[in-house]
């Protein structure tokens, strides 16, 4: 059975009650004060310049054993500060002096974090107009996870979008290694056939798309190819390769 | 007033408790060891020196506030000695201000010390200039220590020890990320943003009482930053001071 | 709400022990009897609702008392009778659920009402780094003494309770029985007008339950207010002016030690030889209570008047009568009479209709 007890009036209670009234009067008053100052100061001071922390540290090898154990959580910690970095630089003055350092000790902290290495990448490419920057964070991040398909194939890719004029033969090459590791796209194959074909290498990419039309599961894909071995076997026997070769456009980067 | 009273046999107890001297040797050992690792440092000596000087004052005190302050009031109630102050003529939130104040104050000569010893080191270094980044730069420090002191000491008031430090730990980390809080929130929409600048409110301003990249090169902030700091830190203080004090006063002690 | 027991306390004629010292200064207090009483307690209660299942326990039924000025008062009760929770809703460590309550003439919602009042809670802890003298100035002075004062009062009080030499020793090194004197100290420094004592002779030997008589018969002398519950019943015969019996949170009765004892019915105690085997005649039979032990048999008669009829007996049945001694019930006897009476009553209670 439960008892419902009502308290009596009891002097003690009020007063105790009282006191702790005015003791919240107090705290929303002091808080409401520091929420004030807190706002004021967010707006008056200067801003701490972002990812200063990381900046100074050598390297992701010297900070490791730092984090006790917790190499992933500070890689994500420096994550979330990267792409604040990135936004900021971004909004203002496009330059990304440090990003290529930041990324590098986030790729040593945690080389399994690969969108990083490749959102460093190709920020740096791009917005940084600093390729081999950018080829060199790629190449490392690449060194660290050999049997990665997933950054053999944006590694690919980098040098198939490279502003300023795509380099075929790299990319197919890396697009090749791509298609043989676990992690890649599907399309990692086709890539690589039509990098080669696009670079002129034509003998080569007419083994590649034997190989698309005879391991592809995709209906598709194989019609595609069967379509490409036609019109390279029809360029070598002509000797004439503009027929298999298609001139790509130059990427450039446009910032709005 | 007798919350200084309660204040002084705080500090007492924490000196004796020999927190202190393994604070201060701590922080001696860290500062050896910079000046160990400084050749190895190509030319940056003086700034690791002076960056880890600093953290170290940071991060000392911090777990001096996680392991004594969170079980400031909540030891006292569990050994009962806390029956031998409150039936005498001692007001409870005087009692919870002269905890925080006493041990505030061991943090503060802590902090002192070791700032003094750090000014010390880089003054034979031939940088003695340093004296006034590293003095604000430790005064700084201090008020962070304190404004988490509250927090400690708010929670050891409701809650037991371990439970008091995560919830201190999870308001120093969430301090921490409070200037990116508000950046975030002035690009999201006006739901969110409310939400998430209640959050940067409701947290320790702690990025405020950060001035150790300026101090690391030997410069000096502005005295609208120190005032700002200092205010918010006697106004963060007093909000948390009379929330624990408005919990503290329906508490009945069996 | 019903008025509490009016009875005065009677003034003992009690002699300075031997050896006794007295702190300099300590006058006599003067009892004004129309300050009013020390403690007023009106309808005191206190419940208590488990977070979980919101079942609400009741520690105190409401409780109406008064302790007069100058008085020795015992607050005898079993484990979990409210002593302790009625201590501590006067010292301000639990609040009540209702009903008002008065120290000195102040209401105790007020802080200040504790200024003058020294209370020792059951087993006491100290701070383990301070010493003897640092804690006992430092709850001194958190009672109101300035500085110089607090050194000097903890300094007569560390000797008088025999801590004297120990003043810089350390709290963690002292044993039971010294930090149960310096609980007593530290209560008795700053001179309060109200004592109110927790089981002071818990854990303590007989010469350290003495020494706290002593203390408290003193504290009398100089007209402080003794409020002080224990389950120690020997001790509150020898001490108490009055006494309160608390049974499972309800106040049983209110008395002097004397009413009480003399309230109840005398018994005679008869010790004949056990050897032979005798029945008792039947029309003494319901007055006697018979018990046998070894070589003898002790023949208790409730009614004392009946002696000479019983002797007769005995003596027409040639049993020999070793001794006849009256015997006046002890007051534990009577307390646990009233245990066993509210028990049985709260069963009927709860027995279904």
């Amino acid at each position: 059975m439960i008892v419902r007890v009502v308290p009596a009036a009891s002097p003690v209670r009020d007063a105790i009650r009282r006191r702790m009234a005015l003791a919240w009067a107090a705290a929303l008053a002091f808080g409401a004060g520091a929420c004030s100052l807190a706002g004021y100061a967010a707006a008056k001071l200067p801003a701490p310049a972002p990812f200063e922390e990381l900046a100074y540290y050598p390297s992701g090898q010297a900070l490791q054993p730092a984090t006790l154990g917790h190499a992933e959580s500070a890689a994500d910690l420096a994550w979330l500060r990267a792409v604040q970095y990135y936004g900021e630089h971004r909004q203002t003055d496009l330059r990304f002096t440090q990003m290529q350092h930041v990324f590098e000790v986030l790729s040593a902290l945690s080389p399994s974090f690969e969108s990083p290495c490749i959102f460093g990448a190709f920020g740096l490419a791009q917005e940084g107009r600093d390729f081999p920057a950018a080829e060199q964070l790629m190449l490392h991040s690449l060194e660290r996870r050999p049997r990665s398909g997933r950054l053999a194939f944006e590694l690919g890719f980098l040098y198939f979008v490279r502003p300023g004029g795509r380099d075929l033969r790299k990319a197919a090459e890396y697009f090749e290694l791509a298609s043989r590791l676990p992690g890649s796209p599907a399309s990692a194959a086709r890539f690589a056939a039509a990098s080669r074909q696009n670079a002129g290498d034509l003998r080569m990419a007419y083994q590649l798309w034997s190989e698309v039309r005879a391991n592809s599961p995709n209906r598709y894909l194989r019609e595609l190819a069967e379509r490409e071995i036609d019109k390279i076997a029809e360029a070598i026997a002509t000797g004439r390769a503009e027929i298999a070769v298609r001139r790509m456009g130059t990427p450039a980067v446009i910032i709005r | 007033m007798i919350a200084l009273l309660v204040a002084q046999n705080t500090f007492r107890e924490v000196v004796r408790d020999r927190v202190l001297m393994g604070l201060v040797i701590g922080g001696l050992v860290l500062l050896a060891v910079t000046r160990i690792a400084s050749p190895l440092a190509m030319g940056e000596g003086l700034r690791l020196t002076v960056d880890l000087g600093l953290s170290s004052i940071s991060w000392l005190g911090l777990l001096v506030v996680l392991t004594v302050g969170t079980a400031l009031v909540s030891k006292e109630i569990d050994r009962r000695t806390i029956f031998n102050l409150l039936s005498r003529p001692l007001p409870r939130p005087f009692y919870l201000f002269g905890k925080w104040l006493g041990l505030t104050v061991a943090l503060a000569t802590v902090a002192a010390i070791l700032g003094s010893v750090l000014w010390l080191v880089v003054a034979l270094l031939g940088h003695g200039h340093y004296a006034g980044s590293i003095a604000e730069a430790v005064y700084l420090a201090t008020l962070e220590l304190a404004v988490i002191n509250s927090l400690a000491v708010m929670f050891s008031a409701l809650s037991t020890p371990l439970l008091s430090a995560l919830y201190t730990l999870g308001f120093f980390l969430g301090g921490q990320w409070c200037g990116d809080l508000r950046r975030l929130a002035s690009h999201c929409p006006d739901g969110l943003k409310v939400m998430l600048e209640s959050a940067a409110n409701v947290l320790p301003n702690l990025p405020l009482f950060n001035m150790r990249t300026l101090a690391a090169a030997g410069e000096l902030t502005s005295w609208t930053h120190l005032g700002l700091a200092s205010a918010y830190a006697a106004l963060y203080c007093a909000c948390v001071l009379s929330l624990a004090a408005a919990a503290f006063e329906s508490r009945d002690f069996k | 709400m019903p008025e509490p027991n009016t009875v005065k306390p009677p003034r003992s004629d009690r002699q300075p022990l031997a050896g006794e010292r007295s702190i300099p200064g300590h006058a006599r207090r003067g009892v004004d009897p129309a300050a009013g009483p020390a403690v007023s307690i009106r309808g005191l209660t206190k419940s208590y609702r488990h977070p979980w299942t919101q079942k609400v326990t009741r520690g105190l039924e409401p409780l109406t008392l008064d302790v007069h000025r100058g008085e020795v008062f015992g607050y005898l009760g079993p484990n979990g009778a409210g002593k302790t929770t009625t201590l501590k809703i006067l010292t301000g460590l639990l609040k009540p659920t209702g009903g008002t309550a008065m120290i000195l003439g102040e209401p105790i919602e007020r802080v200040s009402s504790r200024a003058r009042i020294g209370f020792l809670p059951e087993q006491p802890y100290f701070y383990d780094s301070l010493n003897g003298l640092e804690y006992l100035e430092f709850v001194a002075r958190l009672s109101g003494m300035p500085g110089r004062d607090a050194t000097r009062a903890a300094r007569a009080w560390l000797a008088k309770v025999g801590l004297g030499e120990r003043e810089r020793q350390v709290l963690r090194k002292y044993s039971k029985g010294m930090l149960q004197r310096l609980g007593l100290a530290a209560a008795m420094v700053h001179e309060p007008e109200l004592l109110i004592l927790d089981e002071p002779m818990s854990g303590l030997d007989p010469f350290g339950r003495r020494d706290v008589r002593d203390l408290i018969l003193e504290q009398r002398e100089r007209g402080t207010t003794v409020l002080f519950s224990s389950h120690i019943l020997p001790d509150v015969e020898a001490l108490c002016d009055r006494v309160a019996i608390l049974l499972e949170g309800k106040l049983e009765r209110v008395a002097t030690v004397g009413d009480l004892i003399d309230g109840t019915a005398p018994v005679v105690e008869v010790h004949v030889e056990g050897a032979r085997v005798f029945e008792i005649p039947p029309r003494l039979a319901p007055v006697i209570e018979r018990s046998d032990a070894g070589g003898s048999t002790a023949l208790r008669l409730r009614e004392p008047e009946r002696l000479q009829e019983l002797l007769g007996w005995l003596l027409s049945e040639r049993i020999a009568v070793n001794s006849v001694t009256p015997v006046r019930p002890s007051l534990e006897q009577l307390f646990m009479a009233a245990a066993e009476r509210s028990a049985f009553q709260a069963q009927s209670e709860r027995r279904p209709a």
